[in-house]
């Protein structure tokens, strides 16, 4: 532990993940599902509560992960503390869509007359119950509200399971478009004097045809939506500012990109294409952590014979069925290590050298409490090359 | 249960637990008993079709039968395009539609939409039938869903959109979804999880959420990557002394990674056999287990493992 920091001060340059977590105030963990981002999230924010800081951890994801990892019964929309015999504080929230909106609606409505319009809004109610997408939103919102309020030091955001780690990244860009002021304005007009057909901007002929559609399909719910954008416009007001805020936020020296992969083919080559993108999006990707890595050991122990093998194993197990099954147990982790081990070699090959690294051993037991966090934590201090397997 | 006399099989699960294989296996199995399967990928990846080792087609066109399988990629906008096409048949309004901002902004901001065309899509290809023949076009569709939380969006998105559309054709069609979807007879939600704390959790939920929330028939639940080998601790400490005495570092070494490997595979059987029984209390389905597959990597040869596997249970 001590040898990890002390050579990352010693260069003055950030070489292992936790060096990266320390010199950034937010820190999002980003990859495909299935990869234990949600494990990782929560063991960096153990770091840094380890490391003295106020820290919270906020999850998008629908399931409640977290709750298990921190042994918390429940994780609700409002920070939930997790006791932790730390220096600093580790706090852990989950961002509940449907109670997200609800709170945002509370949060910018004057009046509870404009609250309960929106609350029972039919469009709304399907909006924030159960529309995808609608998650990256508040997350990004959520993101606004921790950080404008000053009570961490570090805020470790988990990504919800896309398969794409972009659209977290893409979310916001999204929103942005979306309620670009012009079609704000289509919206919020109301419904009877420009419906679909009363907008101006668009073709004629697609007007006629929207109106339609609107015939044919009985989306009544058009009005829904237009009242909905009228009620909610006050809300908006202001929006574009706010998930600008949050880009310049995740844009700038104060937020730190992880990529979480496992050696698993697929989740590789997804992170490719996420490392490819990151640029695009001006947003620096800071470090790379491998889950779940099996370590291979013949390459340092030569290659092993099965024969010589079940010979060495004679003087401490006189049962050849089970020096047999002991034999082709260690060989059968040897194969599976070595696939682990070439795809990681070649997809750090293309990564920048100076890029830190952490590999998590696959653990022989679930993590599912703070002593588990803790090992995975542990991990996260080696540095650089130290963590190659 | 009988595996493959459904129409419609959705494979849901965790994200990472192993839905593609599952769905590719499942897929494989139906095919070698003479089903024309459609095995679908939702949301634009096309690992199935990798694994399978066939190109992917572009989105909403199934690719070629190969062995009796055709993998399909749905992506909600080209589902939504393709469904505007079937109702508004002159080409030329509809392209202006599909160029025209509002609809780019609408079906961008309403993401729900997306979801429900999918599902959509789904369903047309299931009941599908040859103008010619009057049979159906797949025996079998796969849908090989996206992890759990947003699996469940899909699914439950027709039953959405019935009640938010009081009337008209949107109405009428999500309710033809509807009942093919919570129909036993023709659709099965499989359900696929490892046999550790998280997945088995979620997967509890879930099995509660798809009965009880979505009102849809729970199928079989697969439980993947089981470690089933057991070492006694005694021969375990056996070899680390060994590993002590041993005047050789390399040879030391090697018995020590024997020791520990033998330990971990003995560490996971035993997590394995804690949640598979859990899994047998509180979810009552018909279960088929699956080990894990030591490789390099996993490819044709593993994938067939568990082909036969599944079918000796099938």
């Amino acid at each position: 532990m001590t040898r990890a920091s002390q050579s990352g001060a010693a260069s003055g340059a950030a070489r292992s993940i936790a060096d990266v977590v320390a010199a950034h105030g937010v820190v999002v963990c980003a990859g495909s599902g299935g990869v234990g981002k949600t494990t990782t999230a929560a063991a960096i924010g153990l770091l840094g509560a380890a490391t003295g800081r106020r820290t919270i951890v906020l999850t998008i994801d629908p399931a409640k992960r977290l709750a298990d990892a921190l042994g918390i019964a429940e994780l609700g929309n409002e920070p939930t503390p997790v006791v932790v015999d730390e220096k600093g504080s580790l706090a852990a929230m989950m961002l509940d869509q449907k109670g997200a909106w609800d709170a945002l609606v509370e949060h910018y409505t004057e009046s509870e007359e404009a609250r309960d319009r929106i609350l029972a809004n039919s469009f709304y109610q399907h909006l924030s119950g159960t529309f995808a997408g609608s998650q990256e939103y508040m997350a990004i919102e959520q993101l606004a509200q921790l950080n404008a309020s000053g009570d961490y030091d570090l805020i470790v955001v988990d990504t919800p399971p896309t398969h794409h780690a972009l659209d977290f990244l893409d979310a916001p860009a999204r929103l942005g478009n979306f309620l670009d002021r012009s079609v704000l304005k289509w919206f919020v007009r109301p419904y009877m004097s420009a419906g679909w057909s009363g907008l101006q901007l668009v073709n004629r002929t697609a007007g006629a045809l929207l109106r339609r559609l609107e015939d044919a399909t009985g989306v009544a719910a058009l009005a829904e939506v237009s009242d909905f954008f009228n009620a909610m416009s006050k809300l908006f007001e202001g929006w574009d500012d706010r998930v600008q805020r949050v880009e310049k936020l995740l844009r700038s020296r104060r937020s730190a990109f992880l990529l979480v992969a496992t050696s698993e083919e697929h989740v590789l080559s997804e992170g490719e294409y996420f490392c490819s993108k990151v640029e695009e999006h001006s947003i620096a990707l800071r470090g790379v952590i491998f889950n779940r890595v099996q370590y291979e050991s013949a390459a340092e122990l030569g290659r092993v014979d099965e024969q010589r093998l079940e010979g060495l194993l004679q003087r401490a197990v006189a049962s050849a069925p089970v020096r047999r099954r002991l034999v082709r147990n260690f060989l059968r982790y040897e194969t599976q290590a070595r696939g682990d081990q070439l795809r990681i070699e070649s997809f750090r090959d293309q990564l920048p050298a100076s890029l830190p690294v952490a590999s998590i051993p696959n653990f022989e037991e679930d993590l599912h409490d703070l002593g588990g966090l803790r090992r995975v934590m542990q991990r996260l201090l080696v540095a650089g090359d130290d963590s190659a397997p | 249960m009988e595996l493959f006399d459904r129409q419609l099989v959705f494979v849901v699960g965790k994200g990472g637990v192993g839905k593609t294989t599952v769905s590719c296996a499942l897929a494989l199995a139906a095919a070698r008993r003479g089903k024309r399967v459609l095995l679908c990928e939702v949301d634009g990846v096309s690992r199935a079709a990798q694994l399978l080792g066939v190109a992917s087609a572009e989105a909403g066109v199934a690719g070629p039968l190969v062995d009796g399988v055709a993998v399909m990629s749905i992506e909600g906008s080209a589902a939504l395009a393709e469904y505007l096409g079937m109702i508004v048949p002159v080409r030329r309004f509809l392209q202006a539609v599909l160029k025209s901002e509002l609809y780019q902004y609408f079906v961008a901001a309403a993401s729900g939409l997306k979801e429900l065309m999918t599902i959509g899509k789904i369903w047309y290809e299931a009941q599908r039938t040859d103008d010619r023949s009057g049979g159906r076009v797949w025996d079998l569709v796969i849908v090989d869903a996206p992890a759990t939380g947003h699996g469940l969006q899909y699914l439950r998105m027709p039953r959405a959109a019935r009640d938010a559309f009081g009337a008209g054709l949107v109405k009428r069609e999500a309710d033809r979804v509807v009942d093919l979807l919570s129909d036993p007879k023709r659709t099965a939600i499989h359900l696929v999880t490892t046999a550790e704390e998280m997945p088995v959790n979620e997967t509890i939920t879930m099995a509660r959420r798809v009965r009880d929330e979505l009102g849809m028939p729970l199928g079989v639940l697969f439980v993947n990557r089981l470690h089933t080998d057991h070492f006694r601790d005694s021969d375990i400490e056996a070899l680390r002394s060994a590993a002590r005495r041993s005047r050789s570092t390399v040879t030391g070494n090697m018995l020590l990674q024997v020791a520990s490997r033998a330990a971990e595979e003995s560490g996971w059987s035993q997590l394995n056999k804690r949640y598979l029984r859990q899994l047998a209390r509180e979810i009552d389905l018909p279960r088929t287990e699956l080990p894990f597959v030591f490789s390099e990597e996993f490819g044709e040869h593993e994938l067939d493992r568990i082909v036969e596997l599944i079918e000796a249970t099938g």
